[in-house]
């Protein structure tokens, strides 16, 4: 009866998980890697260009130019910016949600978790004010005021929350961004057909674009989340298929906006939902965390212990999740849903519906959220839930994994709750890299993908080699829930880390991988940095500190990693992003770039080389500091 | 002997085979990332025409029972290896006169660009045991191999 | 059974080839006044010292072993007794033979001017025999006149010109590669060969010579008067076929042997094939003639079909060309003319089909163009685009994978 659906699955760095979707019965992701196996050479190279009636357009040797004359390098450089454009539109779309979530929250008055962060910001921004609420509505104001700039205003938070001397540079650089939401739309129009040619030109715009995705996507979003959601505290909690119990109705929730569901949340756990739940047969609701949000969730999991049963897997591992039937609704509002969900929720009667129309599934039920209306939609949510619980729950065979995963991942870390954690200063960690006793410190970010080595392969075994060279490695996004689910975020890993960084370990108790959660949380790496650069009066690409987006997925993580760039720091790409073709975008990318902002790209697949050029790096950083 | 069979009416004109084939015989070494698509010398031992009518032909070199591209040879660069039946290509032979490019009844060779010394011409990836580069890539199994015996 | 082939250049050599692909067992013997196998194609690149007499094979260096043929070299047939089924050689020995095959090719013309055929520094440029001769007087030489303007004259040129020498190139025509080449795509290679220190004497005869008293020639005077001062003159004016061995014997010969389409002469199992056959000169159709050859030498009947000889590349300074047909245009016929940065292209179409074809420049896949012309395949509906016709016009396959044409 449980067939197999095909043997020839792509590797996992999750064993257990590997073997799990090799044994299911129907088609997913992990599958189709072998019937996409083959790639198109035009693509990868990114020389392909579809912007005209003309083409596709293609690069070869007897055809070096476009029909209208675009080179390779003007072909590159215009989808590279159009990526940059739609990635930075989406953390924008993210930001932009949570800031209205916020100010709506605070103009109804309603619960604000995290006052610390509140205060950090309104001192931040220039704020005093003494109602909190008031506090927290100009908060979110000065961010909308921001995005919604136009292209040639420039932005004013930029200078507040980025650190000083690299802002010095930007303008420098003229990389100053403006408005938010203007600088997606003058990306989008830039690399339209027949307008730039310049591959040096609409290279610098990405500069731009990953500076107001960071400020804003990457680190605003977590802080304005932190005030309504709760600033994270460290936890260990349980992560992998294990997380479900199939003894409540478990909602799967994919997406990136947290703040979407802070009344579902609440009342998933009041006495109504309950009664209604064991009406239904249930001991009550549970949400199953997967994708980023899920992440979030985690994060601030020791704010929502009774309704959030710990974080399941990433994006590739959401199929997998809910072939185990445990899962009874797909909760999505943003991206990492794969469209792959769709069959295998329509399989097993679960009930797909989305909070927001920019993620909308096809077959899913659109409810878009309201804010004026989250409590109505709330109790429609969960009366559908329960219907679909009803109807599925018997008829559809469950398959769980009770074994996968592991039940102490350290969670919650993130700038606040390290600091804390170390004395409130950063001292401790900064003594700890100048005695050597850790080496440096690499941010393994993004996402997750199943080519580069297979679903997490790479980001596991590049996270092991750097360990193993004393390097703490600091995660956000979904890297994190590849990462997490192969246990090196327990204490335990900390005997697979090299002999100096084992003893930190061991002796803090703590692993040699820290998990600050969702990709939102680059922003969290970003302050980190800042803030021990300031301590140390450095740059930030002085700091022995390297990012790798190893298995990166999507234009968002090429957003982030113009950020990273702006930023002045290495970057390793497990992947190019479809920009090889062209020898202009290459050598800026991962030659220029030193000289420009001190950032640079590199591409490379292997993990033990890959591992050794940042080791490299954090040691030639180390002796420019003479530590 | 084994041939590269051809089922144009699979043919998207991706040219993917080609783009595997500059691969598979460029000079320097790398992936398909780092494969310079501009460079001259990564010419494709095979191609694809667009007909008339819109269809894509794809031109392979169909390694020949009777390969007239030998017979032009007047220096011996072209012979066919009586074991694969492949028509092999030495190029330090070859004298450039490119009587092959002419006689080749179906237009696949050509001089190669970059020096017009010596001839584009497949190889049948002989030295890869996973065989032609170009059937590995094709997504639409446009072409495939297929023993024909004698 | 015992094979025997008089000549070692293309057909000799394709025939030898065959016969052991055919039979395993038969004795073959090849003869041949040749001392090395050598492509004849390739002597320009001897003079200019491109290559030597083992790189100018267009064999492996162990064909006659790993083939079991027997080779003697060096050695001229003088006669044939078909009567007694042997062939004599110079030094007055014999082989017998049950199949015979001659492909001896043949001579270069050297015409009576002044005393070009009794001087010492006149040569044709056939044999590799020649080109040993000619190198060591063209390594001394300065100035070296080259009398025909044909593929070999112009090959000989080339060659001496990448030695740095002053060559004078005297034609009778108005124009160069007169047979292949049109006065436009002559002109793209004149124009190379004069950047290259070349001189071109065009609608000139030479008609008198100066010879030392060395027996070398000082000067040719040509019709027009003008003296050429010159240290070595080559002579390409053409070839006669090498008929000297059948002389005397039955086999049926006027200026070249007679032969039927299996390739056989008017003596039962004696045959000849290339040169000497007449019936084309040119390399891919005599290693089709020493096959068919062969083929009914081993009482396989196969017809020799292949009769279309007007066709030629070349290739100096990197300008490649091709040329089919004869290039002339007749009244009624369509003359086709594309110039561009790709090159230059003729196309001469007789009743909607296609005469001749004259590719100058990029001749990248232009080999359908010999299929279409000697198939005289309807392109009337393709004169639009009649330079770039590919095998997807007339695209086929068959369930062995083979392309076939389909028109």
């Amino acid at each position: 009866m449980n067939q197999c659906y095909g043997c020839n699955t792509c590797k996992s760095a999750d064993k257990p998980l590997e073997d799990f979707i090799r044994s299911l019965p129907m088609e997913t992701s992990h599958h189709r890697v072998d019937t996409q196996k083959t790639k198109c050479g035009f693509g990868l190279q990114g020389v392909c260009c579809r912007l005209c009636s003309n083409g596709p357009c293609r690069i070869t040797p007897s055809s070096p130019r476009g029909i209208c004359g675009a080179n390779a390098d003007t072909i590159v450089t215009r989808n590279f910016l159009r990526s940059v454009a739609a990635g930075s539109g989406c953390y924008i779309h993210i930001v932009e949600n949570t800031a209205l979530n916020l100010k709506k929250t605070a103009q109804t008055k309603g619960e604000l978790k995290g006052m610390e962060s509140l205060n950090h910001l309104a001192e931040l921004f220039g704020i005093e004010e003494e109602d909190n609420y008031v506090k927290a509505e100009k908060i979110a104001d000065a961010v909308l005021a921001d995005l919604y700039k136009p292209e040639y205003v420039q932005a004013e938070l930029v200078e507040k929350i980025a650190y000083a001397p690299r802002v010095k540079r930007w303008k420098e650089l003229g990389i100053m961004p403006g408005g938010a939401k203007s600088e997606v739309f003058k990306g989008v129009v830039k690399c339209s057909t027949n307008l730039n040619s310049d591959p040096v030109d609409m290279l610098t715009d990405c500069l731009k674009l990953g500076i107001s995705t960071g400020i804003y996507g990457l680190t605003l979003t977590n802080l304005l989340n932190d005030v309504l959601l709760g600033q994270p505290e460290l936890r260990p909690a349980p992560v992998g298929l294990r997380v479900i119990d199939p003894d409540y109705i478990n909602i799967m929730i994919t997406g990136h906006q947290h703040t979407i569901f802070v009344d579902l949340q609440e009342k998933l756990v009041a006495p109504e939902a309950v009664k209604k739940a064991q009406a239904a047969g249930a001991k009550g609701f549970k949400l199953v965390g997967c994708t980023c949000v899920g992440q979030d969730l985690q994060l601030r999991g020791s704010h929502y212990q009774e309704v959030f049963d710990g974080h399941a897997g990433n994006n590739y591992t959401s199929e997998a999740i809910l072939a185990t039937g445990g899962i009874d609704a797909v909760l999505s509002e943003f991206n990492c849903t794969l469209p792959g969900i769709e069959p295998i929720c329509d399989e097993l009667k679960i009930k797909q519906i989305c909070l927001d129309d920019v993620a909308k599934k096809a077959n899913a039920e659109l409810l878009p959220y309201k804010f004026e209306e989250r409590e109505a939609q709330t109790e429609v949510i969960i009366d559908k839930i329960i219907e679909a619980y009803k109807e599925r729950r018997g008829n559809v065979p469950m398959n769980l994994l009770p074994e996968h995963g592991n039940s102490n991942t350290l969670t919650g870390v993130s700038e606040g709750s390290l600091k804390s954690f170390l004395g409130g200063s950063w001292k401790p960690l900064i003594d700890l890299i100048v005695s050597g006793d850790i080496k440096g410190i690499a941010g393994v970010v993004g996402c997750s993908n199943l080519t580069a080595g297979g679903h997490d392969v790479l980001t596991v075994e590049l996270t092991k080699e750097l360990i193993a060279r004393d390097i703490i490695v600091l995660t956000a996004g979904c890297s994190s829930g590849g990462i997490e689910n192969c246990g090196l975020m327990t204490p335990e890993a900390a005997k697979l880390a090299g002999p100096k960084l084992r003893a930190v370990c061991e002796k803090l108790g703590i692993p040699p991988v820290l998990n600050f959660g969702p990709c939102l949380a680059i922003g969290r790496l970003e302050i980190v940095a800042t803030e021990i650069a300031a301590e140390l009066g450095v740059d930030l690409p002085q700091l022995p500190l390297v990012l790798s987006a190893a298995q990166w997925l999507e234009e968002q993580a090429i957003a982030d990693g113009c950020f990273g760039l702006s930023l002045g720091l290495p970057l390793h790409l497990g992947l190019p992003p479809f920009m090889t073709g062209s020898p202009v975008a290459v050598k800026v990318l991962t030659e220029d770039m030193k000289e420009l902002t001190g950032g640079q790209v590199i591409i490379n697949s292997d993990a033990k080389a890959s591992a050794d050029i940042l080791e490299n790096i954090i040691e030639e950083k180390r002796s420019a500091l003479h530590i | 002997m084994k041939r590269i069979f051809i089922d144009a009416a699979k043919c998207d004109g991706c040219k993917n085979c080609t783009v595997a084939c500059m691969q598979a015989h460029r000079a320097d070494k790398g992936n398909v990332y780092s494969l310079n698509l501009t460079d001259i010398l990564n010419e494709s031992r095979n191609h694809i025409v667009c007909s008339s009518d819109g269809s894509y032909k794809p031109i392979f070199c169909r390694h020949c029972d009777q390969p007239e591209c030998v017979m032009s040879c007047m220096s011996g660069a072209l012979t066919k290896d009586p074991e694969t039946g492949h028509v092999l290509y030495d190029e330090n032979k070859c004298g450039s006169c490119f009587m092959c490019v002419m006689n080749c009844p179906y237009g696949v060779l050509k001089p190669d660009t970059a020096t017009h010394t010596k001839v584009i011409k497949c190889d049948f990836c002989a030295e890869d045991p996973e065989g032609p580069a170009c059937v590995r890539a094709c997504p639409k199994k446009a072409i495939y191999i297929e023993e024909v015996g004698e | 059974m015992k094979h025997v082939i008089i000549g070692a250049g293309a057909a000799g050599i394709q025939a030898a080839k065959t016969i052991r692909s055919l039979m395993k067992d038969a004795e073959i013997l090849v003869i041949s006044t040749d001392t090395h196998v050598h492509s004849r194609c390739m002597l320009h690149k001897y003079l200019s010292h491109e290559r030597d007499e083992k790189t100018l094979s267009f064999i492996p260096e162990d064909f006659f072993e790993t083939n079991h043929i027997s080779w003697i070299k060096d050695k001229t047939v003088t006669s044939i007794d078909t009567e007694a089924s042997v062939v004599i050689l110079q030094d007055g020995s014999q082989e017998s033979y049950d199949r015979l095959l001659i492909a001896t090719g043949a001579h270069s013309f050297i015409p009576p001017v002044g005393q070009f055929r009794e001087a010492n520094n006149v040569f044709g440029l056939r044999d590799l025999s020649d080109a040993q001769a000619i190198r060591p007087l063209a390594d001394k030489a300065e100035n070296i006149l080259v009398v025909g303007s044909g593929l070999v004259g112009m090959d000989a040129a080339y060659a001496f010109l990448e030695q740095g020498k002053a060559v004078t190139v005297v034609e009778m025509a108005e124009r160069i590669l007169p047979l292949q080449l049109d006065e436009a795509a002559g002109d793209a290679y004149r124009e190379k060969f004069e950047g290259h220190g070349c001189r071109f004497l065009l609608g000139k005869k030479a008609s008198e010579t100066v010879m030392n008293t060395d027996g070398a020639i000082e000067a040719v005077i040509l019709d027009d008067g003008t003296r050429i001062d010159c240290d070595l003159v080559i002579v390409a004016a053409g070839v006669r076929p090498a008929i000297e061995c059948v002389q005397g014997s039955s086999i049926k010969s006027e200026r070249f042997i007679e032969v039927n389409s299996h390739m056989e002469t008017s003596c039962p199992h004696v045959y000849a094939a290339g040169d000497v056959a007449g019936l084309s000169g040119i390399w891919p159709n005599a290693m089709k003639q020493g096959e068919t050859a062969a083929y009914n030498m081993c009482g396989i009947e196969k017809d020799y079909t292949d009769l279309y000889a007007m066709k030629n590349t070349m290739n100096f300074y990197g300008i490649t060309t091709l040329s089919l047909g004869r290039g002339v245009a007749e009244k009624g016929d369509e003359v086709i003319i594309h110039q561009d940065s790709k090159g230059y292209r003729r196309a001469i179409l007789r009743d909607g089909k296609l005469d001749s074809i004259l590719i100058q420049g990029e001749i990248d896949y232009s080999g359908v163009y010999q299929y279409v012309i000697k198939n005289k395949i309807d392109v009337s509906s393709m004169k639009d685009k009649i330079f770039a016709l590919s095998f997807s016009d007339f695209y086929g396959i068959d369930e062995k994978g083979k392309y076939q044409y389909q028109y």
